[in-house]
């Protein structure tokens, strides 16, 4: 188990340099000369001696393996480098939004749960055709909606129609709740079918008609036999859909102008800031990363087969 | 004769909700300037925010612009895209997966850690920081989603390819002399590019998806060809007081991507060797959501 594990985080930590190499040849190898840019923007008439010393400043005449080891060490150390568009230090820019994009995805994976296990239950409990259909329709429905489609229809809906919500601003926790759901309720729909499905295939199986024979009845077998069993691989499905909905992110905040780390890095995109661009792409690899690694050892502690494979490695 | 026979003969074994949406929309695509009823560009601010009428059969945008012909030109514009992007990311992916597995050894090593890097990566965020470096831009957006979109077509030819390799027939070319070029371009190649295509249209609603995607971020389609996601971008801020405007051209899209799944979900399960089909179905399964393929 503990190997198991410690194998993983190497993987981690390699793909972790991967991620920061991809980061660092993106911007390297960007059309246009950065000190130019970078002269522009402290004085709009800058001499070649100006423009010398901001290549200087900045170690642009370095070989590029020293480059990209000092913007390695000041990456780790938090220091991301300047915005081209407005000259602050991306760092702090960053960790002041982060929060927001948290709350967005933490809120929506919430929400995809509850729901996912709802629906999924409520198939699982009464089998039969129509649910069957139901559930089908929900997920395709899910895989195949744009996310913005969902954020205007739920505005439409809720805040234009039944005038129930804010549609964008600061009003507290009534204003989250149609982020939440527009970043929830596509994966939630997907997560469902992964919930409905398994408890089906559980449900199939000898340890299900033992459990009945001793006179469980089928909501008690589901909560306590079946549950368990779907455990790993709805784990998975949620790693994979927590990944889209760090991507949904980016539809969601500028839907309702919420300033997280998404919208920094589409606003960095529009204006070719290449700076802000790749510190948001190392903020957004890293969390995939990191959610793979938790994916991979939440796998480890429900699937008894991936257990004893651990203990004999 | 024979051979269309045998095409329609595949495609009724489809589901039918796939095919007509899918045929719809590839209609109009390719039909869209001989049938749309006005020049999807022309204002005519009179009738701006119209409803149904007998002149904008489907009302008229903020602009007067007719929304039933941007809707059906905007199936060529994404019709196009997709396309273009499937295309370059086929040749990329079945040029790579196919040295891989012709290859093996530390060559295919090698490509594949490349191709699970690129896999690991959701395509949208790699589609935007390319974008963000290189500008926004028609060609850009569809260089940077087949950049995103690679790696999966060439994961699949790899396992395609490795199957060919293994079948007694390539053993026996070998035995008789066949030259590595003639193995490569005369048996593994044809083989592999037919198997991929089937994957590809799977593929092709996420693609489609992407492309509304970055174009309602205003990093995609740029004005004024008419796009889907742009549309609905558009009549956002007249969401209140004209919400047909918004939900249309929602509607068209989901319409197309659910063909789009449904025929991918019948491929996985059907028209394609079993182990293989197990995985991609599983995949497919897992990371059916917006992006394709996130995470694993």
């Amino acid at each position: 188990m503990k190997t198991m594990i410690l194998i993983r985080l190497r993987n981690t930590v390699v793909l972790l340099l991967l991620a920061t190499l991809l980061c660092f040849t993106l911007v390297v190898s960007a059309p246009g000369n950065v000190a130019v840019l970078i002269a522009e923007l402290r004085s709009p008439k800058s001499t070649f001696e100006q423009i010398r010393a901001v290549e200087e400043e900045l170690g642009l005449n370095d070989p590029i393996i020293v480059r990209y080891g000092n913007w390695l060490t000041g990456a780790m150390r938090g220091d991301l480098g300047i915005s081209y568009k407005t000259g602050e230090s991306i760092g702090p820019a960053l960790a002041s939004r982060l929060h927001v994009t948290a709350i967005l995805v933490a809120g929506g994976a919430c929400i995809a749960m509850l729901l996912s296990f709802a629906l999924g239950f409520v198939g699982a409990l009464w089998p039969g055709r129509a649910s069957d259909v139901a559930t089908r329709v929900i997920a395709l429905l899910g895989a195949s909606m744009p996310s913005f489609f969902v954020g205007a229809l739920l505005i439409y809906g809720l805040a234009v129609e039944l005038r129930l919500l804010p549609t964008f601003g600061d009003a507290g926790l009534t204003s989250w709740v149609m982020p939440w759901m527009t970043i929830g309720l596509l994966p939630a729909a997907v997560l469902s079918r992964v919930v409905r499905v398994g408890l089906e295939e559980a449900m199939a199986r000898p340890f299900a008609l033992t459990a009945s024979a001793k006179g469980l009845s089928r909501a008690q077998t589901l909560f306590k036999h079946a549950l368990p069993n779907i455990a790993p691989s709805y784990i998975n499905a949620l790693g994979a859909q927590g990944g889209a909905m760090v991507v949904g992110a980016v539809v969601v905040e500028p839907l309702f102008a919420l300033k997280g780390v998404a919208d920094l890095f589409l606003q960095g995109v529009l204006f070719r800031d290449f700076m802000v661009v790749q510190a948001c792409l190392l903020i957004f690899l890293t969390s995939f990363i990191v959610l793979n690694l938790l994916v991979d050892i939440g796998m480890m502690f429900t699937d008894p087969k991936l257990r004893r494979q651990g203990a004999n490695a | 004769m024979r051979a269309l026979q045998d095409f329609i003969g595949r495609v009724r074994e489809l589901p039918r909700a796939s095919i007509v949406a899918i045929g719809l929309f590839v209609v109009l695509g390719v039909l869209a300037p001989y049938i749309a009823p006005h020049d999807p560009n022309a204002q005519d601010l009179l009738s701006a925010h119209t409803g149904m009428s007998w002149e904008h059969w489907l009302g008229a945008d903020h602009l007067g612009r007719d929304t039933l012909s941007r809707l059906i030109v905007s199936a060529r514009t994404s019709l196009v895209g997709m396309c273009l992007v499937l295309m370059i990311a086929l040749s990329v992916g079945v040029t790579i997966g196919t040295i891989a597995g012709y290859k093996r050894g530390w060559v295919e090593e090698v490509l594949m850690r490349l191709v699970d890097v690129g896999l690991s990566m959701p395509s949208l965020i790699v589609a935007l920081a390319v974008i963000g470096i290189f500008g926004t831009g028609y060609w850009n957006m569809i260089l940077a989603l087949a950049l995103a979109w690679w790696p999966g077509s060439a994961r699949i030819s790899r396992a395609v390819a490795v199957g060919i390799m293994n079948r007694p027939h390539v053993e026996a070319l070998r035995v008789l002399g066949a030259s590595p070029s003639r193995i490569y371009f005369r048996h593994l190649l044809p083989g592999t590019i037919g198997a991929v295509l089937v994957y590809a249209t799977a593929d092709a609603g996420a693609v489609a998806l992407s492309i509304a995607t970055l174009s309602f971020l205003g990093l995609g389609i740029q004005p004024p060809t008419p796009e889907w996601g742009q549309m609905l971008v558009d009549a956002l801020p007249y969401l209140e007081s004209v919400p047909m405007q918004v939900i249309l051209p929602g509607l068209v899209l989901t319409g197309v991507v659910i063909g789009f799944n449904l025929l991918g979900e019948s491929i996985a399960l059907n028209r394609v060797p079993a182990p293989l089909a197990r995985r991609v179905l599983k995949a497919r399964r897992l990371a059916a959501a917006g992006w394709g393929k996130v995470g694993r």
